[in-house]
């Protein structure tokens, strides 16, 4: 498959610190991959590079076919993002919020359709700001999908989100990779990883340490001779509570 | 174009959603023109007028009749030595002394044209300031009636009888400059440094949008909403509180229009420096409390004690509030107030320069 991320060698330095140093991978057009590490590791700093916000010290990449340190607004027009800690600006509705940034990308878009999508078109004429959690990170993900990317970036997409949340954001991610995007998550929770991605990368101090499917760096780990006490166990932790309090989505 | 004009329009819609914004920008001007009107102060201000007559014929005679039919006047006579005591006493607040060769007439070549001569009182600059507007107009009027045609003072005095400057017409134009200003500077600064730790710029800025059309939107979202609200506040005095407005609404929308410009530099100059909403809260007063008090919003200039007149006088509200009133109250053209129109260029090119230099988006 062609590789539709492709970074070579990055590079980024604060002052002493590297915070990426020599970072290479590729990903795969309509894949789902997965940058994991630590907090500190390096990568958001990768993913702002990628995104066009940062520029890198060395290297390259390439997204989308566009160079990012050459055409950094070039990215911009082609991929979708949605960021850690960001917001949108307050009393707009929901569909303006959509319309808003359809105008940035300069795109005509049915913000009705495209909110119906991510399952809010019943708050279309609500606040964004009076949006529960999860809704927001579906109106979120819904505004990263108005200029039709190629790839979409989600920095730490269910952070602070109540399981039934979480997974309904999975079915989501999953439904949007079906339809031919290809999909960039960093994330700190590894059963996210496990459930949603293709293949990860791991990094730590600015380095990736590793970089396979999920699958195949379990296996790799047992070879070289990991054991870990056995418990035999047909559910876990999760599974109850999601038993006891159904998958139905909470409005908050 | 069209995306500014299209981010603009929804920058506007949000706005009218924003109780906080509309309280600020419509209710507590109007708010302090009920308070400071209504309540008022003393009803209209009367002025106590002391006429010395040195001329002593008919046409003299005449013109303090007219003098006398103006409400806001409480005309009192005598010599001047006795009525300048008087005025230095605190009775008075202005002295006239018609001189012993007045006329009402055009003057004749090679002649000099009578000169009144007029004592302030600085203790009283309130009344002073309406006193010398009224002063003013009466003989722009009756100059003009005789210098047009055969001199009708007579019907000339009755149009000035009806304009009787009241205080809350000394007011409107100084609430109009006071909320062009919290426009420019306060919600500049609080919108953005909000917008900017909550990370929605740095959202915006991870779409292809370039920056100076982003910019242009917030800019052309409020000199919008200077327009407007200068509509409604005229609306409102003029309906609700029987505001008289001399002067063209063209001239007051364009120097309010050219007022925004300087605040709004200054409100991107000022935002920044800023990073918390704190430092905007306390920021914002720094900027504005001064010129509140010092540029003539709720009093006149004249009352500025002497050792600040020097900064008050150059202060963007001082020439934005001084243009906005003498359009408003005595009828004055763009080029009567050339001068402050120039000050308020110059701001805006010195803002402009430091709004370029100190602003930033991240």
């Amino acid at each position: 498959m062609p590789s539709i991320v492709s970074v070579t060698e990055l590079r980024k330095s604060y002052g002493q610190i590297k915070a990426v140093d020599g970072v290479s991978f590729d990903v795969a057009e309509r894949e789902i991959f997965g940058l994991l590490g630590p907090n500190g590791a390096g990568k958001t700093t990768t993913v702002e590079i990628l995104e066009g916000l940062r520029e890198a010290d060395g290297g390259t990449a390439v997204v989308a076919g566009v160079d990012v340190r050459r055409d950094p607004s070039g990215v911009k027009e082609r991929i979708g993002v949605q960021l850690q800690q960001s917001a949108f600006p307050e009393n707009f509705l929901a569909r303006e919020i959509v319309d808003l940034f359809a105008l940035f990308y300069r795109k005509r878009v049915d913000a009705m359709a495209i909110l119906r999508s991510v399952g809010l078109e019943d708050k279309a004429r609500q606040k964004q700001e009076k949006l529960s959690g999860g809704q927001r990170q579906r109106l979120s993900i819904a505004v990263a999908l108005v200029n039709e990317p190629r790839v979409l970036f989600l920095d730490e997409p269910t952070t602070g989100l109540d399981p039934q949340a979480r997974r309904n954001l999975w079915e989501l991610v999953r439904a949007i990779r079906a339809r031919g995007t290809t999909v960039f998550l960093t994330t700190h929770y590894l059963d996210e990883a496990e459930a949603l991605c293709d293949r990860v990368a791991i990094m730590d101090g600015g380095r990736i340490v590793a970089l396979d499917s999920p699958p195949s760096l379990i296996e790799a780990l047992l070879k070289r001779g990991f054991r870990k006490e056995l418990v035999q166990q047909q559910a876990n932790l999760d599974d109850v509570f999601l038993d006891v309090t159904g998958h139905a989505l909470r409005e908050e | 174009m069209g995306q500014v004009l299209g981010y603009t329009v929804l920058l506007l819609r949000a706005y009218a959603r924003d109780r906080t914004a509309l309280f600020f920008g419509f209710f507590f001007p109007l708010l302090f023109m009920v308070l400071f009107g209504v309540l008022n102060f003393g009803g209209s201000v009367r002025v106590n007028l002391g006429v010395v007559d040195e001329a002593k014929n008919d046409q003299s005679a005449s013109f303090i009749a007219t003098l006398s039919k103006i409400e806001t006047f409480k005309l009192t006579s005598g010599e001047r030595d006795a009525e300048v005591a008087k005025l230095t006493a605190g009775d008075r607040d202005l002295v006239l002394v018609i001189p012993g060769d007045f006329r009402i007439a055009p003057a004749g070549s090679g002649t000099s044209v009578p000169t009144l001569a007029l004592y302030r009182n600085s203790a009283r600059a309130e009344a002073g300031a309406v006193g010398t507007a009224i002063l003013n107009s009466l003989i722009d009027q009756l100059s003009f009636a005789v210098t047009q045609t055969a001199p009708v003072v007579s019907l000339k005095s009755q149009e000035v009888t009806g304009r009787n400057l009241k205080y809350v017409d000394f007011l409107t134009p100084g609430i109009l400059g006071m909320t062009i200003m919290q426009l420019g500077i306060s919600s500049v600064a609080f919108a953005f440094v909000a917008e900017r730790s909550r990370g929605v710029i740095r959202r915006i800025m991870a779409t292809p949008i370039p920056r100076r059309n982003y910019i242009a939107a917030h800019v052309l979202q409020r000199l919008i909403l200077a327009v407007v609200q200068v509509l409604i506040l005229l609306g409102v005095a003029v309906l609700a509180f029987n505001v008289t407005v001399v002067g063209g609404l063209g001239s007051l929308l364009l120097v309010a229009v050219l007022g925004a410009v300087v605040f709004l530099n200054l409100g991107f100059a000022v935002t920044g420096l800023l990073t918390t909403e704190n430092q905007a809260a306390v920021a914002t007063q720094i900027v504005t409390l001064p010129q509140l008090f010092l540029s003539g919003v709720f009093f006149s200039r004249d009352a500025v004690p002497a050792f600040l007149k020097p900064v008050a006088d150059f202060l963007p509200l001082t020439f934005l509030n001084d243009a906005l009133r003498a359009i408003a109250t005595t009828g004055a053209s763009l080029g009567d107030v050339g001068g402050q129109i120039l000050g308020l260029a110059v701001w805006a090119v010195v803002s402009f320069f430091l709004a370029y230099r100190l602003f930033r988006l991240d």
